[in-house]
């Protein structure tokens, strides 16, 4: 009996690291017929029970193998109609230029008494291995199927993954499953429903593909709400009062308790009764121990958001980046929502292996020497991948451009998890003036700790504050109103747009990145630079497939630098006036539900978990779902003339 | 028997500085059955008062009113005595602009209070997680129009947080000023010297609610010409 066991990882990077693991170099490499990236590494290795010391050969797909698809006759845009997609038949087949791929894991199948899947640990990757399991039945059906369970590719713990295989979860594969068949039925139907609708328009629009997503029009959706209470704001005068005492040579400034009124009569009474009284009272004077808290372990959303904040980097780069940190080794699985560390993760031999750094050494080596701390717990846990951590140490020179900032990230706040929180003093001073209460803060750092190896939070010491005693009196050196006006928000930056798709339930932390890459793509939206720099069409590479991760191993296919990062400063997003278009006309139709809106992809995210738990059957949540969607796209279909009104408004700036 | 009116005016007057005049109190007798018992009578009168215009309800006397020159902005402070006795016209959140107040009605006129168009509009990317961050929170202070017996009204300011005011309240709440201090010719309202009694005059009620984001609008446009006023004179 063939004693072969195959296995299959996501992607080569993976299948190379691994297969270098496991064989502790031991390693023969093999092309593969018709593909130039997937290779094939020949090997022995030791299972353990029940499997023993087998020969393996360890290869890899290009993320999906499969593709769901319409049958041909609906490949016509126009008939069958666009509504017909929601109950259409459809095929799984293997996408053409995979073939070469699938064909590779069938034979070696061929000669092989187990299959072991190592794709990524997620729910996407777990789907990725129920197309590795069909490939492979093609030729071996007697197969035994395994999956390895690992979040880096650290050489021990490989290991430990390889010799404790479990089962592929059927239900996070049906999960995937339901959602790529809704996103294929409910995305083709609007889409072709959309471009046939305004094509016909002609001008801008007559050459046009009009995308529907059921994350990009929510995710659209929060661009074109700012953009509006951005240009449709009004600023208002508003008052406050200030008071200055000078004692000990020391300028303090007490602020209004109120902050400020937008009532200038009021404000003017209210000044008038402190002058008055001539005389302000201290009525409280605290000093206390106060700290700044040092950062959560990291997860993907956070990742994205300070990527962009602190290294001025777009969310789907730094993705790119953190996927190749991780292919290489050198970081954890950068997707994950977990923000608390197990109880059993040797913290301190992940800090070990930083101390050799000539930056943050010094650092990781006093953490080691007695200033380690466990870190602080959040409240989400995706129960399959750490925080986001280093595995590896590798030295920034080694490392290019980009990819050093983001590791040199993904250290530092590590290391800052593992510190103590900063330590200080906090003073407050409030006095009684008039009917009025005002109050000044001091601030004294006394410990940095974290902050030492985090320099992208910041936390100063205050002026100092002259001495003041309970219930003295003093008159004011100085109380003025003072004057302002309140200004607009800004427009939406990426930090600001993660959070709301975040808050709303739109797309995993895996593909969040993707979709405001996508709705650039489709140029309903453009960015600008906040400072006011000139705003720059941002034509990311297009990439061929829907669904949920076009990234995902098809990174060969073509430098996918983006344009962002970079530059000084924060991005912003401002729609195109088709993106408004698009929003405002859905938005117009009158839905309860509007498709501009989160609600609809928030409950699809919902259930999908709910599959997961086991809670809810995929026929069900399919069925659900469509029935939804479907009532949508009949009342759109009756109300065109307002999609079209909206596009008549923006696109070809008609007066009503 | 003792004459009834004289009766519930007495015990509305010592219990709730309410003095309803003898046209309405008469007026809501001939509703009432006289079998009634004088409490649950009383009751009613008192609740059907805070539910009416009380320019139509309550007696006119010069210690229930306000004096006929509150306006004067020339007294910087001084006491009014006696209990008078107001109904809420209008409340203003002065810490909201008027602005920010638009937009929320907005939002609900756009649906986002029902479930499928709701949206979370929570960006916190602020990262002034320490201290530092104690500017009061939440509403207030309010400015309310205010309106006597007699018609005369004035504008109220709430110098201490005062319990039932707020822009939920109801247009024609009725409130007791006791003692009260005016600066400038506004009313300065605070639990020692103010009592909300409650109640709503529903016409005005909705009509104030109804016309709220156009008179918010009105308000936004008359500062701006105000502005330009100002700068067309200097």
């Amino acid at each position: 009996m063939a004693r072969k066991i195959l296995c299959v990882a996501e992607k080569p990077a993976i299948a190379k690291s691994v297969a270098q693991h496991l064989s502790g170099g031991q390693v023969t490499t093999r092309s593969i017929t018709g593909n130039p990236y997937v290779k094939n590494y020949d090997f022995d290795f030791n299972f353990g029970p029940p499997w023993g010391n087998c020969s393996v050969t360890m290869t890899s797909v290009l993320g999906h193998l499969t593709e769901l698809k319409f049958p041909a006759q609906y490949n016509q845009w126009h008939s069958p109609p666009p509504w017909s997609l929601f109950d259409a038949p459809v095929e799984d087949v293997v996408n053409q230029d995979k073939k070469a791929i699938a064909d590779n894991i069938a034979q070696q199948a061929r000669y092989s008494r187990a299959l072991f899947v190592w794709t990524d640990c997620d729910r996407e990757g777990e789907h990725i291995g129920s197309e590795v399991r069909r490939a492979a039945f093609q030729g071996n059906r007697s197969l035994e199927v395994k999956r390895a369970q690992f979040n880096n590719t650290e050489r021990a713990h490989v290991v430990r993954a390889a010799q404790n295989a479990i089962n592929l979860d059927e239900r996070q594969v049906n999960a995937v499953a339901a959602r790529i068949e809704l996103d294929l039925r409910i995305g083709y139907a609007f889409t072709r429903f959309n471009t046939l609708t305004l094509q016909v328009m002609g001008g801008d629009l007559s050459e046009r593909v009009i995308s529907y997503g059921s994350c990009q029009f929510p995710t659209l959706g929060f661009v074109v709400d700012r953009y509006f209470r951005v240009k449709n704001f009004v600023p208002e005068k508003f008052w406050s009062i200030k008071v200055m005492h000078l004692r000990d040579d020391m300028e303090v400034t007490f602020s209004w308790r109120r902050h400020r009124l937008f009532d200038r009569v009021s404000v003017v009474i209210l000044f008038e009764r402190c002058l008055t009284a001539r005389m302000a009272k201290v009525t409280k004077l605290q000093k206390k121990p106060t700290s700044k808290w040092r950062p959560l372990p990291l997860t993907t959303v956070e990742l994205q958001k300070l990527g962009s904040m602190y290294l001025r980097m777009d969310s789907q780069r730094v993705m790119k980046i953190a996927e190749d940190l991780y292919n290489k080794g050198w970081i954890s699985y950068p997707r994950t929502e977990t923000d608390s560390f197990d109880k059993g993760i040797d913290l301190r031999n992940l800090i070990e292996k930083q101390v050799q750094d000539n930056a943050w050494g010094p650092y990781a080596q006093g953490l080691l020497a007695g200033g380690f701390k466990w870190p602080r717990s959040g409240r989400n846990n995706d129960q399959a991948h750490p925080p986001i951590h280093p595995v590896n140490y590798v030295s920034l020179a080694a490392l290019s451009g980009d990819d050093r900032r983001v590791y040199e990230f993904v250290v530092r706040r590590f290391l800052a998890c593992c510190s103590e929180d900063a330590k200080g003093e906090s003073t407050i001073v409030e006095i009684e003036y008039g009917d009025e209460t005002f109050f000044t803060n001091g601030l004294i750092v006394l410990e940095r700790n974290y902050l030492d190896v985090y320099p992208y939070e910041k936390w100063t010491s205050s002026q100092p504050l002259p001495r003041f005693n309970m219930h003295e009196t003093f008159e004011p050196t100085e109380a003025n109103i003072t004057e302002g006006e309140t200004t607009a928000p800004g427009y939406l930056t990426e930090p600001e747009l993660i959070s709301l798709m975040d808050a709303n339930g739109i797309g995993t932390d895996a593909t969040m990145a993707e979709h405001i890459a996508k709705i650039k793509d489709r140029e309903y939206v453009m960015t600008q630079a906040r400072a006011g720099g000139t705003a720059q069409a941002n034509s990311t590479n297009s990439r061929g497939g829907r669904g949920g991760r076009g990234g995902r191993g098809g990174a060969q296919g073509g430098s996918n630098a983006g344009n962002g990062g970079g530059g000084g400063s924060v991005q912003q997003f401002i729609p195109t006036t088709l993106g408004v278009a698009l929003i405002e006309g859905y938005d117009g139709i009158g839905l309860e539900t509007s498709l501009g809106k989160p609600f609809l992809r928030k409950e699809m995210e919902i259930k999908m978990k709910e599959i997961c738990a086991g809670t809810k059957s995929r026929h069900d949540f399919v069925q659900e779902t469509l029935e939804q969607y479907r009532e949508v796209f009949v009342r759109t279909q009756q109300q065109v003339g307002v999609l079209r009104a909206a596009c008549r408004k923006y696109v070809f700036g008609d007066q009503p | 028997m003792s004459d009834p009116a004289a009766q519930i005016s007495a015990q509305l007057t010592a219990t709730k500085s309410l003095t309803p005049n003898p046209t309405w109190l008469s007026a809501f007798l001939t509703t009432q059955r006289p079998t009634t018992p004088f409490p649950a009578l009383t009751q009613t009168a008192c609740f059907r008062l805070l539910a009416s215009d009380i320019t139509q309800s309550l007696t006119t006397t010069s210690s229930t009113c306000f004096p006929q020159d509150v306006h004067n902005v020339n007294l910087k402070e001084r006491r009014l005595g006696g209990s008078i006795a107001v109904q809420v016209l209008a409340v203003e959140d002065m810490s909201k602009s008027r602005w920010e107040q638009i937009e929320a009605i907005e939002a609900l006129e756009r649906g986002e209070g029902t479930k499928g168009r709701e949206i979370i509009r929570v960006a916190a990317t602020v990262e002034d997680d320490s201290a530092g961050a104690t500017v009061q929170k939440g509403g207030g202070p309010h400015k309310l129009l205010l309106q006597d017996a007699a018609g005369r009204r004035v504008y109220g300011i709430e110098l201490k947080g005062l319990e039932g005011v707020g822009l939920g309240m109801s247009i024609g709440c009725k409130m007791i000023l006791k003692n009260t201090l005016v600066a400038r010719g506004a009313v300065l309202l605070e639990p020692t010297t103010v009592t909300v009694l409650g109640g709503k005059i529903e016409e005005l009620h909705k009509a104030w609610k109804e016309g709220r984001k156009a008179e918010l609008k009105a308000a936004i446009e008359a500062t701006e010409h105000e502005a330009r006023v100002q700068n067309d004179q200097s």
